[in-house]
Order: C-alpha cells, then structure tokens, then sequence
C-alpha cells in the first residue's frame, strides 16, 4: 500500500536524474532492499513532516537511508542536522535579502524625506514590517523540528499558517500603546464625524471650504477647482468638487456617495465622513453615518429651504434619527447660508428653536448639541470671523466658531478588549495593484501581519499594511477610520459589506433574528409579510417580517399586547425578521458593535406630485435582542 | 393553454384534458393537479423484458400513463440558476436556455391497466409544453376555483408580458412579467469600488464593467424582440437607470443592433427606492407603468393591495387580515373585497382548501370583488406570507358600528386561540 502511495510522491526528474548520473539508483535494489527504503522513507516523512514543512526531498532522504544501511533512526538523526544546517543558511540568506530590501527602501524613504518629512518613523516601520511577514513560517519550522525530534508524535503535521508567535506576543504592547493613547491627554485624540443634512444645505461645500481654511487644500487645487466648475458653469459648486470626486457627482452638483477627508483642529484628530442628502442615497448615508463617533448637521437658513428640509419627509428630519439610531449622540449643528437672509439673527434663533425640540425628541441631550451660524460659501465663522463678511455675524454672534465646537467633540469610551470587527465600506486596488479595503474598526485592534476571516465566506486574508491618512501604521485600534492591505487573498471574496474578524472569534451569521423595533413616524402600518430593507454597516439586505411578536411600551418595555394585528404609530414592537433569498447577514452581538441596524419600509407612494417626493421611507430603529 | 375536452358531473367530479403552450401554463397546471388527483400524460418508461433464457433486455417506451397523485413539485429553475449566480462577483451566467425553464413533475402510483407498466407501480411524469394532460378529479374537486383557473388560464392572446431590470449601483436583477408569474431570469453582482476622493478611476472603471456585463445579460435573457413583450422596465433608484438605458442605446446603435433599437419606445424607466426585486410593487404602482398595464392581473393585484395598506392605515376598522379575523367578518357579510393567496387552494388538506373556496364562494354571492393573488409574483410573495387579506370597502355607519363589536369580538377570539 505504502508503495502505492509513494509512487505518486516520487519527483520523476529525481528519478531520472538518479539513474543518469549515480549508479546506485532504484533499480539496481533488490525488492527486499526496495521495500526497506519505502518503508524507511515513511516513517522519516512521518517524523520530519512534509517536503514543504521540513524542506527535505525525497531523494534527500532515500540517499541517506541507503547511506546508513536503511537504519530509519540513524538517518532521522544525520537528517534533522542536516536541516538545521540548511535552515540556518536560507535564514542568513533571507537576512541578507532583508538587509538589501531595507536599504533601497531607505533610500526611497530618504528621497521622498529630502521634498517632505524626516524619514525616522516610516523606517522603522518597514523595518519591523519584514521582520514580522518573514519570520513566523521558519519559526514554526523549528518548533516542528523540536518536537518531531522528541518523537512524540507520529502523525499530527502542525498547521502551516499558525498565528506567529511573535505578533502575539506584541500584542499585549500593543494593546498597551493603545490605551495610552486613548486614555492619555497629550496625545489629539481622534474622533470621526458624518457630515449629514438635506439636499443641497451646504454639506460638502462647508467641508471643501473647511478643508481650505485649515490648510488641507492648497491653492493649487482650489484654483483648478473654480475654473474647472465655472467651465462647466456650476462655479458655485467649486468648494464641494474637493469632496464630490466623480465626474457623475461633479455633473449634476450633487453628492452621491461618502467621501472620506481628514484633519487636525488644536486638540482633535477629526476624520470626516461627507454623507449624500439626497435621499436616494439614503444607503450611503447609513454606511457613512455607521463609521462616526459624532454629527455635523448642516441647515439650510434661507427661506423655504430650512422648512423644505425639515418638513415631513425631509433629510433633516431623517438623517437626525438615524444618525441617533446608529448610536451618535453628540451633535453639531451649523446653519448654513444665512449670508442669504443678510446674517439675521431672528432667522438665526428662529431655526434653533424650531429645531431644538425635535433634538430631544429624538434622543440628543441638549447638551450635546451645539448651534454654530456660518456661511460656508464665504468661509464665515469656519475658523475664524475677521474679515469684511463676518462684520453682520460679528454684531450679535460673539460664541465659538465652528473649528472651536469640533476641538470640544469627546470620543466615546473605545472597546479594546473585544475581538476585532471590521465592516467594509469599500473595496479597491491601490495604484500598486494591492488590493485594500476601507473602513472602521469596530471593536478589538489589528495588527500588521494578522491572518483575519472574511465574513460571509469561508475565506482568509493576511493584514499586509494599515494606512490612515497615508500614513503607515503598525496597528489600528477600535474607533480609527483605516484602510487595510490585504494580501493571499481573491479579491473576489471581500465585497462591500463583508465582515472581517478573526479566525478565532467568527462573527455568527443569521437568517433570522427577533428584533425590538422601534416604529417612526410611518403611514402606512407594518404587518407581518412586509418587505424591508435592512441596512447594517455597509450592508443592504432585503428581507421581510415573519412575525409580529408584541406592541411594547416605548419607555418600560412592558408588553401591551401579545400578536398584535399591526403596527400603528409610535410603538416600540417585538418583530421577527426573516432575510430573503437566504442572504446571510453578519452582524457581531458584543457591545463595541451598536448592535443596531436599521430598516426601512418599502417605498409606499403617497404623493406622486414630484417623483422626489413619491417615495415616503419609513425607517425603524432596532435593537436586536436575540440571535441564532 | 388549449382546453382540449372536459367532462364534468354535477357532483364537481370529472376531466379535463389540457394542452399547455408556455411556462405559465405549467404553473397554472401546478396550481391545478392536487393530491389524489388522477393525471394522464404521455410517459418515457424504461421496460425491461427478461427472456425463457435469462437475458435481459430493455428499451424505452413513450405510454400514456395515468397516475394517483403523490406528490407534486415545480420549479422556476432559471430563479434558482440566479440565485446560485447571486453571490459571485463575475457576470458568468448559467447556460440553460431560458425559453422553458419551468418545470412540473407529478409523482403516483400508475393505476390503470398497460401492457407495459405494472398497476401500483411507481412512475414520476413530467409535464412539458404542447404535451396534452387530462385532470381527473373526485366528487368535489372541480369546484369554482378550479374552473375558473381553467377558464382563465385558456383565454387566448393573454400573453402579455412585461421585462424589467430592477438595478442599483452594481446589482441588476432580470425579471418577466406574465399574468401569474414574475420569474427572476438573472441577477448580476459586479462589485464596484466606491469613490475615493483621490482617484475616482476606479469607480468609474467598475461602473462600465458593471454596464458592459448587464447588457450581455440584457441580450440574452430578455426576449426584447418578442411581440408579446409590452414594455421593458428600467427600474432605479438614483439616476442609474438613465446611464443604463443610454448605455443599451449606445451600445445598440454601435452594434447595429436593429431588432433592440426598433424596440427604444418600449423602454420605461421608473423611480424606486431599492434596488432589489420586492421594489417592483413600486413599479406596478407607478403612473408611468399603471396607465400602460392598467387591465393586466398583476397590476391590479398591486393596486389593491396598495389600496388594502392605505386603507390599514387610515382606518384600521376597515381592513382586516389573517384568517380568523376574515372568517369573523364573512359571517357578517361585511367583505367588500377580498384579496386571497392562491397558495391557500394548494392546500395539501383537502378540508382547508374546502374552508377557503366556500369563503371565496359566499363572498362572490355577496357582490363582493374576489381578488386571487399568485403566489408567483416575486413582488407579492413576501406580502403574502400572512394567508388572507379583507378589504371591507362598504362604510355604512351601521355595518361600521357592527364591525366595532365584531372587532372586539374578535380580538376576545384572537386572543382564546392564542391561549389555547
């Protein structure tokens, strides 16, 4: 049988090599002698491993065993040194490899050093970086040896791609650094913010033009900007063309998809999240508004435009709750235009007061939201408020500017210890063709050189780089905006929505859940059989409601009424949710994760005036209460 | 479908001989053939023969065959092709034609004599176009509901058809229309990178990629030439759907596509708000496509239970579901319309399917509009799951009065079940 087997091991090239050049090839051996060979090799393979584990041939090993007589425990030995040996020599050889990757790349590091910034940290970053990706297989080599030396095990093969040691054990430092940096003052902490509101307030114009003021845009960019969008006779929509990247958005003056910007106010690292108003987007809103610690709402202050977007189906409205439904609770709100009802304060306080109840109606302590007059345009009241613009604001405003409010925006507490959840919002090749993927971690910290599962799939990735703000990092933790590059994997495999984690603490997926629904201002009532759509992270499921378990009281969480025949107004409900089609939907029960999603009612027309208006969404908060 | 004979008693029991022409005849057939039903069809049977010396020799033989119903089954295989197709990033797309992808196999035990087949033995048929079946049923079994999907199902020049592309950024689903049926031909997922603001080659490379792969799609699963086709509909939210009839256009008239170009004044493109397949209600309910479709079942389905919904909404007194609520209100006789599944009359228990068409019986003789919804419509089906709809239309102060009783009433019922 064991011959049989190895038949089919046997390198032919080896073999042919054998007969041509040493006349001690297989042939010449009796079939006693053969068949002690085989045997030997066996048991040799068996303790030493695979030809890929233990880096000896066939040939290798049938030469010694002939060379001892086929003595299996006398080859073993001469066998194992002889793969210290060559272990040693491919490391030296690697070293060397290292050394020379090291050196070009500090003097790339140098070259771009001499236009730019000191080359001190990226060097030390590359450096560990190889380091960490090189050594861990040969490590587990050596393990491997020791072990089979002791002859303890017959069959097991330990597995190839084993976490390294080595990052586990900088793992504690890293955690560690991290704390530090989250508990420590003098450090800028970092806080993401999704810049949300109703179409056309001003939203990604206000952060082109913040963008400016605080340097992250040079003239350069900005003059090529103004000429390119006059060409194209939308210059009043110059500002935004920082963040509206595409030629579609650009055209028609309109956001339609997250854009992602950062910048650094005196004590904050803020990161940006420009969302789309418009409400067919309403699915990239979500994903932008699931990335963000805190909200910038901006209102439109001209007449008819706050009104329009604050009305009965308006963004305003809808963003403000969902924002809250996905966990944010501090709030900014900047209102916007108000250069177009010549700074008046009236319109000014009129706006606050329209808009405070609905604040807390929604769930936002009052003092967590904060009012800021600007006008995005002119660029009034972004940093500062000199200049002859500012003059109308300056005779009744004396209060922070915008940049002020943002530097006081606090961090949520951050989840360190819990495993790693990563939802993708977006994936892409970078320039060098590796393939990345954007996005925000949830809970836990990733390292460089970490072996993460993509989830839904049964596949894996290796963390190649982290970069932030295209800076090399060597971890991410909980709460940064980061994009990962991955390598020895199909990018087929990760789509937008996709979960990563780690091999060891898979995030559960589900069909259906029992969710705590919490039912907005909707017309028509849910029953069960009503199609949703369910939107988590970057993920959009369709799915449909089984069941409906309860009404709840909104406040006590008493139940009402058991089955009840629909869903009216304003009531919290027990639902049972079933995905269609079987599409798995990954989501992690842990508290790092706002275990919320969100789920919209399908459209139901209502007026049909405009083909704006026509669809009336209807969105729900969640709160999912069981799993699996 | 071609009703070839029929002879029926007055006691409901009889034949029917049947020769359908399409896949939705199939699925009216499905919809049709019960449990101990008998159906005869024409049969392919392996026979073998064994010889005086022991060999054993066997041919085919095509027999008519009828059977007692077991069991029925039927799929919409080119659905489960997509759906299979759903997940992966390419446009590969399965390579059954999608002419006849239905399919219905009824399996019994064989009970009339042949020369060929052994009574009580085993035999699986499968139904195929322009093959003829005769239904017989038992005392009771051709009751008006089953007549009236025999009648309606034979209707000639009832073929109109509606295609739609219901798409969003990088996925598109391919959908036909037919009086009973939504049949999900396709799904295409190309993933497109999102912007970045740095370079947005990327999103718009993935963009063409994601149109290029769809039209390929739109060329081979919807017969846009077809006379029977009324309309195609592009369905989006966004503005998607305008950079995808303009890319079917342009990539028709670069082509030389006449057959696709002759066919531009089908093409509707409607607003939605998802882009998955259950947004098609919203497609019925459109202006654009209810002016067009208006006298078709499934866009009738659509507006009434639009109208069901409102109703639910505005006055909660009036629109009542779930079966028990629906029998309370039939006693009174306080149905205006009655929206039903036909998912309930395939009913494997004869005793309910009996329950359900007396409820549809005593709601015609009132006057009351009969609406049989088919479980088929993709855009109906996840509505549908509850079993039964009322829509009480006559609002008489006194019959509404009534109904406050009656609502209480049954909510002491609903409640009693739910103990119990």
């Amino acid at each position: 049988m064991s011959r049989h087997r190895d038949v089919r091991n046997i390198n032919v090239a080896d073999e042919l090599d054998d007969g041509a050049v040493s006349d001690g090839g297989e042939e010449d051996l009796s079939p006693q002698e053969y068949e002690q060979l085989m045997s030997g090799l066996d048991h040799i393979r068996a303790t030493v491993g695979s030809q890929e584990q233990s880096g000896l041939s066939d040939k290798e090993i049938k030469d010694t065993l002939y060379h001892y007589f086929f003595n299996v425990e006398q080859s073993i030995n001469y066998l194992l040194e002889a793969q210290t040996r060559k272990i040693a020599a491919r490391e030296r050889k690697a070293a060397k490899e290292r050394e020379k990757a090291e050196k070009l790349a500090q003097q790339k590091k140098a070259a771009e050093a001499s236009a730019k910034l000191p080359p001190a940290k990226p060097k030390k970053a590359t450096g560990a970086k190889l380091s960490g990706a090189s050594t861990p297989v040969r490590s587990t080599d050596i393990r491997q040896l020791d072990l089979a030396g002791l002859n303890l095990d017959d069959e097991t093969v330990l597995p190839i791609d084993e976490p390294p040691p080595k990052i586990t054990v900088a793992r504690e430092k890293v955690l560690e650094e991290a704390r530090k940096q989250l508990e420590g003052n003098a450090d800028k902490k970092t806080v993401s913010l999704v810049v949300i509101g109703h179409v056309d307030a001003g939203k990604s114009t206000l952060m082109g033009r913040l963008l400016y003021e605080l340097g992250r845009v040079d003239d350069k960019t900005r003059k090529a900007h103004e000429r390119a969008s006059s060409k194209i006779g939308k210059s009043s929509f110059s500002w935004a063309w920082e963040l509206d990247g595409t030629t579609e958005e650009r055209e028609r003056g309109i956001t339609m998809d997250i854009a992602l910007q950062s910048f650094a106010t005196p004590r904050r690292q803020i990161t940006i999240l420009d969302a789309p108003g418009h409400r067919d987007f309403i699915p990239n809103m979500i994903s932008g508004a699931s990335q963000a610690d805190c909200a910038l709402l901006v209102v439109d202050a001209a007449v008819g435009e706050f009104e329009a977007g604050f009305e009965r189906g308006g963004q305003t409205r809808e963003h403000l709750l969902l924002v809250r439904s996905l966990g944010v609770s501090q709030v900014v709100i900047a209102i916007n235009k108000l250069d177009q009802v010549q700074w008046s304060q009236a319109r000014y306080k009129e706006i606050c007061k329209l808009l405070r109840p609905f604040l807390i109606q929604s769930g936002f302590h009052p003092s967590k939201t904060k009012f800021v007059p600007v006008g995005a345009m002119a660029g009034v009241n972004l940093v500062a408020r000199d200049g002859d613009e500012a003059q109308a604001l300056n005779a009744w405003y004396s209060g922070p500017t915008l940049c002020d409010l943002l530097d006081e925006l606090e961090p949520p507490t951050r989840d360190l210890d819990a495993p790693l959840r990563f939802p993708v919002a977006n994936v892409f090749r970078t320039p060098s063709s590796v393939i990345a993927v954007s996005g925000r971690v949830c809970g836990g910290l990733v390292q460089v050189g970490e072996r993460l599962r993509i989830v839904p799939g049964d596949e894996t990735a290796v963390v190649k780089a982290i970069e932030s703000e295209e800076e090399r990092l060597e971890w991410a933790a909980a709460g940064s905006n980061v994009t990962l590059h991955l390598t020895a994997v199909d990018p087929r495999h990760i789509t937008i929505g996709s979960v990563l984690c780690p091999p060891t603490d898979v995030v559960p997926l589900v069909t259906s859940f029992t969710a705590r629904i919490i039912v907005f201002d909707i017309q028509v009532p849910i029953t069960a059989g009503t199609s949703v759509e369910l939107f988590h992270h970057s993920r959009d499921v369709p799915a449909s409601i089984s069941k409906l378990l309860a009404t709840l009281d909104r406040a006590s969480g008493t139940v009402l009424r058991k089955n009840p025949r629909s869903g009216e107004k304003h009531v919290g409900r027990g639902a049972n949710y079933t995905s269609q089609h079987n599409r798995f939907w990954p989501y992690s029960p842990s508290t790092t994760d706002p275990l919320r999603a969100i789920l919209c009612q399908q459209g139901n027309g209502e007026d049909s005036h405009s083909s704006w208006r026509r669809d009336n969404r209807s969105r729900y908060r969640n709160r999912i209460e069981l799993s699996l | 479908m071609k009703l070839l004979g029929k002879h029926l008693d007055k006691d409901g029991s009889g034949y029917v001989t049947l020769r359908p022409d399409d896949d939705e005849d199939i699925w009216h057939l499905y919809n049709l053939i019960q449990e101990g039903d008998r159906v005869r069809a024409s049969a392919v049977r392996r026979v073998q023969n064994v010889s005086a010396t022991g060999s054993i020799e066997s041919h085919r033989v095509r027999l008519n065959l009828t059977l007692a119903v077991a069991r029925v089954t039927w799929s919409p295989s080119t659905a489960a092709a997509g759906e299979a197709a759903s997940f992966s990033t390419d446009a590969s797309t399965s390579t059954s034609a999608p002419a006849h992808a239905a399919t219905l196999h009824i399996s019994g035990r064989v009970t009339s004599e042949n020369p060929h087949v052994k009574m009580g033995a085993f035999h699986t048929l499968d139904v195929e176009v322009n093959r003829d079946v005769r239904i017989e049923k038992d005392e009771g079994g051709w009751d008006s509901i089953a007549l009236g999907r025999v009648e309606e199902s034979c209707v000639p020049g009832r073929g109109a058809e509606v295609a739609a592309i219901v798409c969003g950024e990088g996925t598109a689903t391919f959908c036909l229309l037919s009086q009973h049926m939504t049949m999900v031909m396709h799904r295409l997922e190309v993933s497109i990178p999102r912007k970045i603001a740095a370079n947005s080659g990327a999103h718009e490379k993935g963009l063409t990629r994601f149109y290029s792969a769809l039209f390929t799609s739109f060329l081979r699963h919807i017969p846009y030439s077809s006379p029977t086709i009324r309309a195609i509909v592009i369905a989006s939210p966004g503005w998607v759907r305008d950079a995808v009839f303009d890319y079917i256009m342009a990539e028709a008239t670069r082509t030389g596509n006449k057959a696709l170009l002759s066919t531009r004044n089908k093409f509707i493109k409607v607003h939605v708000t998802s882009p998955h397949v259950h947004s098609l209600v919203e497609v019925l309910k459109s202006p654009e496509i209810a002016s067009q479709l208006k006298e078709t079942k499934f866009a009738r389905e659509g507006i009434m239970l639009d109208k069901f919904f409102k109703m639910l909404g505005a006055d909660e007194m009036r629109a009542w579901y779930g079966p028990v609520h629906v029998a309370l209100a039939a006693d009174r006789g306080a149905i205006g319309t009655l929206l039903i599944s036909d998912d309930l009359f395939r009913a494997s228990d004869p005793i309910m399917r009996k329950k359900y068409v007396q409820l549809v019986e005593d709601a015609r003789q009132k006057n009351a509009e009969v609406l049989i919804f088919s479980s088929m419509h993709e855009s109906g089906q996840p509505i549908l799951t509850f079993p039964l709809d009322v829509e009480v239309v006559e609002a008489e102060e006194r019959e509404a009065k009534e109904e406050e009783e009656r609502r209480k009433q049954a909510e002491e019922n609903g409640e009693d079940v739910n103990a119990g």
